[in-house]
């Protein structure tokens, strides 16, 4: 047995990877996919900003961080997110609380289920709209309800409400899993030993739901940052904020070079969140929510009052979610909201015809954009989680950027970046797909790498030791475990094709237009029937289309996928 | 199957990018509303056999798409909006000259001397008051700019943030001209008017149906948008202050590069002749025919019966706007409230 | 089912890793093997010795930083674990969970693509064998953990490979299954043939289904033999204390000739087949608690504890300072030896061996 004098040449790492062709043209094919669609854009962007006549300039920024006006704007925005993301988070605390401790029985769990999903799922301005007339000075509850006169709808308070009866669901979506996976043999044991129920959830179902607490408020904090409807409608003058403002300074002053450099202080925050989600929160996260089903029954941690007091928030939120859509249906039945009340199905037949073409439109993209996003997401979350190649980490933090970063930021640089030469995409189909696939067929990645760290690395290994190539071993052992996070993104990518605006203000053309800038149109000339008949349209297509993944997800046995991959974030 | 996938996607890609077929389709923006616009489009469907693609915009974003593209034009024709629009878009040589056969008929203020944009309508702004607002208040429908100071209307009033709009534009000017074109009186009004803005809209008719529904007391708007509200079956009111209120002309400009310029030419044509502006009345739109042939609809000129109205100036408009608008954002609009 | 078994040679072999505390450890240290083909060879050690480790380089899931492994005559140090044509038995049993019994166990016939007829055929066969015909269409969320092991043994034997690789197939059973299995699996070697490298942390475990053991500690193979001769011959302190239990107390050669010495120890003579010994050094005796008995008559040393063990019964006894473990036959052993009891001791084994001077 002579030994070999010195370590074994080891094929390089190109050979190594040359040697498994699939994977090699996997990377590449992503790399090519998100140097264009996410770094050149960006690139251009700052370029726009900071670039100016061939030089290095900062006249831009500076002016922009001098504009007491705007720096008025930038506090404003993390002030309303700060308190939208607490408000949600607490809110969304007590429903997932609700769900997991007070006995919901099966029925009403649906019906709460259902009714949290509504905000989710509809197109901008819905609240808004509704929120007007009903707490505006003549209000259908501020007026005509509880004789409040000259009651201001515009302004903070109403932008914080309307935003958190549309955020906290996330929050709900994100706690109620947490909640559930927290073992109840730790809590029934502190409660053996005396602990009263009150200390029990303060010094154990709290603690151990923090991870999960300051991830919901992150989320919150980020949708909030990035909201550009709402205070658009609600916000009114004496409240402005980042993202509106930006919207008017680029189509209203046309000065995309304004804009530009306003959305680049909207980077700041947006980033931090991001970035503190990834490497703080992220990682204590998954632990608690992996953990494996412990005792059948859970004793009761609430107290009797404190649940009837949950129960009546529930009741109160849920009823109020209810009314607000009620409103918006019956908007879209009658002729002329608030001076008409006759029936009429006309707004439908308009749309059905003089908006078909917006319909078509984002029914095309959508369709487009659902695989393509779907596949985008397992593509990346399996490669990142599961593979050894150069560049793994950029990639992931790549490939999560247009996800994090807010949709006019976004829409933004995809204007920018594709208006001129060398590649010309505006006016396309093209843009707006690939704007959705690259900025919400992320959220596929991190469902693939929740499902992929579920799985066992050994499943591979045992199909590797029985002969099969990474390309096998992928499609037949890991692509069929993963596919709830694939239909899981499938969903995401629909329901916010259709309902998505902040990006694709920016994007739509003469030869593509979508429903959500009709409503945005419609809106502001107050066709409200339209607008009403329209995001109902939408809201019933989505929730068929979640009813169908929902079915998919259950067929597949994957029970468990967490509903807040569908569609959170 | 990806392959498929991206190869129809490709095609359906170039389709977005390739040009409108042939001369039997014009591209256009249109700034007026799409139950506007699209009506008389249809007519002029009807008339030519060309079709109109167009996209609603309003006067602010409309002009900056026009401005960003530039270089590769994606319209043909600029349909309506207040002309102090058309007038800035001169300055980055986005139109192309060209003047229709009714370019003689037409009176100096309806077009631009060079043919850079010619107006198919007028568009004088009123006054809109709820008549309920009115009556818990014991007031009668503003008469005067200063009516407007009211204490009554703190907080009620709803008209369109000059970032964004036309109607602001020609509101500011009309404010202007009121007060003989005194910048310090007449941003001195502005900022006495302050607040009793409930909200600065995005578009110009965007305080209608908070006024109809009398979420809002009053406001100033086109006189397009006003009656369309009072249509509708809301109870408004519309009135004229006695200084006299501005009107501006609707114009319709050729975008220079337009890949369709005979097209766009027809309905350019088509647009400043008595043939459009005859369909005004039919279609229940409100707007002052601009071609001298064409009569005003009866119960339009019996709202207008007894009005001081006084065109806007577009060439004095078109050559201050952007500083008066930085101003009016710096020194009206950042009271806050 | 004829396997064209395959001996393993493994050359000088090293891995790092790099350890977030400790910084760069290495997992294996120059480690050289050599099975042959047909045989049963397990890497016994503590948890962290590096047995599975060098499994894991061998069935190609891990690369070396050094050294060579050659399957049946062939440098496979860098193939890919799918070409290696190795059956891989795991720890956790890595069962496909969506697919079937039949269909696990026929993935790997899939993936060579051999038509139905065979699989089919193939599968019954293999599943006959581990007994498990009746559960083709069960899922393996299904079964129990012994069934689940048998299957995953099944899939491992289907593909007719080379060489079978164990990582501690049996840990996560009950102690009763524990002591099934392994003779099943041992039965299923022998009757096929197939060279196996079994890793385990039980030495029990490893003495009964082993043609040889390679006892690894430290990332290092500090003995290698077969079981009798790592038991009756360990080479070091750690090793005698790792295989079964030992008695190391110090002892003095008295008498040396051509065929060992004659030792004394705990004032008890005992022989050592060791030659070469000079009369008066000082060795250790490795004496196993079977090696010693106790006298019934009155000694030195004092019954300290006595455990009934079923088949055996165990004494702790004190004896000049130090703590001896005798064990002996329930059968022959007598109720009078009780604690506290003050006894002789007597030497039961014929013979003994000495740690090797120079101790690793």
């Amino acid at each position: 047995m002579a030994r070999p004098s010195g370590p074994a040449r080891a094929p390089s790492a190109l050979t190594r990877s040359l040697a498994d062709p699939a994977l090699s043209a996997s990377v590449l094919l992503l790399w090519g996919a998100l140097a264009l669609f996410v770094v050149y854009p960006m690139l251009m962007l700052l370029a726009r900003i900071f670039w100016v006549d061939g030089a290095l300039s900062f006249a831009g920024l500076r002016a922009v961080l001098t504009d007491a006006n705007q720096l008025r704007s930038l506090w404003n925005s993390l002030l309303l997110a700060t308190l939208v993301g607490t408000a949600g988070t607490a809110l969304g605390l007590g429903f997932a609380l609700a769900a997991e401790r007070c006995g919901l029985p099966p029925w009403m769990r649906t019906v709460v289920d259902a009714a949290v999903l509504l905000p989710l799922i509809s197109p901008p301005f819905t609240t808004a709209i509704a929120m007007i007339f009903s707490f505006g000075p003549r209000g259908l509850i501020t007026y005509d309800l509880l004789g409040i006169k000259g009651f201001s709808v515009y302004g903070l308070g109403s932008t914080l409400f309307s935003e958190t009866l549309t955020y906290f669901p996330i929050a709900y979506l994100t706690l109620r899993p947490v909640l559930a996976a927290i073992d109840a043999n730790v809590e029934a044991m502190a409660l053996s030993l005396g602990a009263s129920r009150w200390r029990v959830f303060r010094t154990v179902t709290l603690p151990l739901a923090v991870p999960g607490l300051a991830n919901a408020f992150l989320l919150l904090f980020a949708a909030s940052l990035a909201d550009f409807a709402t205070p658009l409608i609600l916000a009114g003058n004496g409240f402005p904020v980042l993202p509106t403002q930006v919207y008017l300074q680029i189509t209203g002053l046309f000065d995309l070079r304004g804009g530009a450099a306003l959305s680049f202080v909207l980077l700041g925050p947006a980033l931090a969140v991001f970035l503190l989600q990834r490497y703080w929160v992220s990682r204590a996260y998954y632990v608690t929510v992996t953990g494996k089903a412990g005792a059948q029954t859970r004793l009761s941690t609430v107290a009797v009052w404190v649940r009837g007091a949950l129960f009546a928030l529930c009741a109160f939120t849920t009823l109020l979610i209810v009314y607000l859509y009620a409103l918006l249906l019956f908007a879209s039945l009658v002729k002329a909201f608030g001076a008409n009340h006759a029936w009429t199905l006309d707004h439908y037949r308009h749309i059905f015809t003089d908006g078909w073409n917006a319909i078509r439109d984002t029914l095309i993209i959508a369709a487009f954009a659902m695989p393509l996003g779907g596949l985008f997401g397992i593509l990346v979350g399996y490669l990142v989680a599961r593979r050894e190649f150069p560049g793994r980490r950029s990639m992931e933090l790549i490939s999560m950027l247009n996800y994090a970063l807010p949709g006019t930021i976004v829409g933004i640089a995809y204007l920018i970046a594709f208006n001129d030469p060398p590649i010309m995409l505006t006016g396309t189909a093209l843009i707006i797909v690939a704007c959705y696939v690259f900025r919400y067929g992320a959220t596929g990645i991190r469902a693939t790498m929740a499902l992929l760290a579920q799985i066992d690395r050994s499943l591979e290994e045992a199909s590797q030791s029985l002969g099969a190539s990474t390309a096998t071993t992928f499609r037949r052992i890991t692509l069929p475990l993963i596919l709830p996070a694939f239909f899981a993104g499938l969903g995401v990518v629909f329901i916010r094709s259709m309902t998505a605006i902040s990006a694709t203000i920016f994007l739509v053309s003469l030869s593509w237009t979508l429903i959500t800038v009709k409503i945005l149109n419609d809106m502001t000339e107050l066709l409200l029937g339209p607008a009403a008949a329209y995001s109902v349209f939408v809201i019933a297509v989505v929730f068929v289309v979640i009813a169908l993944t929902s079915w998919m997800l259950r067929r597949l046995r994957a029970g468990g996928a967490p509903a807040a991959s569908l569609l959170g974030g | 199957m990806k392959n498929l996938v991206q190869v129809a996607f490709v095609a359906l890609a170039a389709l977005g990018i390739a040009p409108a077929a042939a001369q039997k389709t014009v591209n256009a923006y249109s700034i007026w509303p799409e139950n506007w616009a699209r009506p008389m489009f249809d007519e002029f469907e009807k008339a030519t056999g060309i079709k109109v693609n167009f996209v609603r915009f309003s006067s602010g974003e409309a002009l900056s798409r026009v401005i960003a593209e530039k270089n590769n034009p994606r319209i043909d024709v600029l349909f309506g909006g207040p002309v102090e629009t058309h007038a800035a878009g001169i300055k980055d040589g986005v139109f192309e000259s060209y003047r229709p056969p009714a370019f003689a008929r037409l009176p100096a203020r309806f077009k631009h001397a060079d043919g850079q944009w010619v107006a198919i309508a007028d568009d004088p702004l009123v006054f809109m008051s709820n008549n309920k607002f009115l009556k818990e208040h014991g007031l009668k429908p503003p008469a005067s700019w200063a009516d407007l100071l009211h204490p009554a209307y703190k907080n009620t009033l709803q008209m369109a943030d000059a970032r964004t709009s036309g109607t602001a534009v020609t509101r500011i000017f009309s404010i202007l001209e009121v007060n003989g074109r005194d910048e310090a009186k007449a941003f001195a009004y502005m900022r006495k008017l302050r607040p009793n803005v409930q909200l600065y809209t995005k578009s110009g008719g965007g305080g209608t149906l908070p006024v109809g529904l009398g979420q809002a007391g009053a406001g100033i708007f086109f006189i397009v948008d006003a009656l369309d509200t009072k249509a509708k079956g809301y109870d408004v009111s519309i009135s004229f202050p006695q200084e006299g209120i501005g009107t501006a002309a609707e114009a319709i400009a050729l975008i220079k590069g337009a890949k369709n310029p005979e097209a766009g030419k027809k309905l350019i044509d088509w647009a400043t002749s008595p043939a459009m502006q005859a369909h005004f009345a039919r279609y229940k739109i409100n707007f002052v025919p601009a071609h001298p042939d064409v009569a005003v609809e009866a119960s339009l000129a019996e709202v207008l019966k007894g009005a001081k109205i006084f065109p806007i100036d577009a060439d004095y408009a078109g050559a201050n706007r952007k500083r008066i608008i930085d101003r009016w954002i710096a020194d009206v609009l950042n009271l806050g409230s | 089912m004829s396997t064209a078994a395959a001996g393993i040679t493994a050359e000088g072999v090293a891995k790092r890793f790099r350890h977030r505390v400790k910084g760069e450890i290495y997992a294996v240290r120059d480690v050289t093997l050599d099975v042959r083909p047909g045989e049963f060879l397990t890497l016994l050690g503590p948890s962290g010795c590096g047995k599975t480790t060098m499994l894991r380089i061998i069935g190609g899931f891990e690369r070396p930083d050094a050294g060579r492994v050659l399957i049946g005559g062939q440098d496979v140090t860098w193939q890919p674990a799918n070409r290696r044509n190795l059956g891989f038995v795991f720890q956790n049993y890595a069962l496909f969970p969506h697919l079937s019994v039949f269909e696990n166990v026929a993935y790997g016939l899939r993936v060579r693509r051999q038509s139905e007829e065979a699989v089919a055929r193939a599968v019954g066969d293999v599943l006959a064998l581990v007994g498990l015909s009746a559960y083709e269409r069960q899922f393996p969320n299904q079964l129990s953990g012994g069934e689940q092991q048998r299957v995953a043994l099944a899939r491992a034997i289907v593909i007719q490979p080379r060489v079978l690789l164990f990582d501690e197939p049996l840990s996560n059973l009950d102690a009763r299954l524990r002591v099934q299995m392994r003779v099943e699996i041992r039965a299923l070697q022998r009757r096929l043939s197939i060279t196996a490298v079994y890793v385990t942390h039980d030495q029990e475990e490893a003495m009964a289904v082993s043609d040889r053991i390679a006892v690894m500690e430290a990332g290092r193979v500090v003995q290698q033999g077969s079981a009798e001769d790592l038991y009756y011959r360990p080479q070091s302190e750690f090793l005698a204390n790792f295989i079964g239990r030992a008695n190391l107390v110090r002892g003095r050669v008295v008498a040396a000739d051509a065929a060992g010495a004659e030792i004394e120890a705990l004032g008890l003579r005992m022989r050592t087949p060791t030659p070469g010994l000079a009369p008066g050094a000082a060795v250790k005796p490795v004496l196993r608690p079977e090696a010693l008995a106790l006298a019934d008559a009155p000694g030195p040393a004092i019954i300290v504890s006595r455990m009934f063990l079923g088949d055996s019964v165990e004494y702790v006894v004190r004896l000049a300072g130090e703590t001896l473990y005798i064990s002996a036959s329930s059968a022959s052993a007598s109720p009078a030896l009780s604690e506290g009891r003050s006894v002789a001791l007597r030497m039961a084994a014929r013979e003994v061996a000495i740690l090797p001077e120079r101790s690793p």
